[in-house]
């Protein structure tokens, strides 16, 4: 499985919070997030930008952060999400 | 319908909508507003006064906002400090207020939505739900 992404912003509050929550995930499960800010660099905003499409149904109809996301099967969870769900997203993909 | 920029004649208030007031707010005459381009609408308010706003300004601007709506800006101190310092940055580094929750698409219409303080009051986080608030939570239900 490729890693998952994670973007997030330096200055949202929720990724702040979702942040410990990721890496706590990770040591559990050994499954890795690539974590791309999206609003200091401009390469990472256009990776986001590029999965648009992908993005939006599940993310109100915009492009939000944090936004987890799968590129192989393009499932996505958005916003500040409790742990086991976002475990429970991870496990699945 | 696409908006325009229109001027007072007399007072030289700028209006960026699809029509212009009839009334102008400012100085109270009629049928007032002459149609101009975006850029010198830009060159009138280039000049004046508030041409730049201070983090505290802004703060004290969103304040007056939510006075006497059902919605008033977060008590949590520390979120609200993030987040302005965020919607100032993205203004230096791209332009105007975005949202530091979202991102831009490079399509202008569509980045005007995410401007802060964004429309929250149809978003799904806030309409609707008790303890609703905006997106980024800059903005919380009125308890």
């Amino acid at each position: 499985m490729a890693d998952l992404l994670m973007f997030h912003g330096r200055e949202c509050p929720h990724c702040k919070t979702m942040m410990p929550l990721v890496e706590k995930l990770e040591q559990e499960t050994g499954i890795r997030f690539d974590k791309r800010e999206v609003w200091h660099d401009e390469k990472n905003a256009d990776l986001m930008r590029s999965y648009r499409a992908a993005l939006t149904p599940t993310c109100g109809s915009q492009l939000r952060v944090p936004t987890f996301f799968n590129p192989e099967t393009r499932d996505a969870v958005c916003g500040e999400v409790e742990y086991e769900k976002l475990k429970e997203w991870a496990l699945k993909q | 319908m696409k908006k325009r920029t229109w001027r007072c004649f007399v007072c030289n208030d700028i209006h960026y909508g699809v029509a212009p007031p009839e009334l102008c707010p400012t100085c109270k005459v009629l049928n007032a507003y002459v149609e101009i381009s975006a850029d010198e609408a830009q060159k009138v308010l280039g000049g004046g006064p508030g041409i730049t706003m201070t983090p505290d300004e802004f703060r004290a601007a969103i304040e007056r906002l939510t006075a006497g709506n059902e919605f008033e800006v977060n008590p949590d101190r520390e979120k609200v400090d993030m987040l302005i310092q965020g919607i100032f940055a993205n203004e230096a580094n791209h332009g105007l207020k975005y949202c530091p929750c979202r991102l831009c698409t490079k399509d202008w219409e569509e980045d005007l939505k995410i401007v802060c303080p964004c429309n929250f009051t149809i978003h799904e986080t806030y309409k609707g739900v008790k303890d609703g608030e905006c997106w980024c939570g800059l903005f919380v239900r009125r308890k």
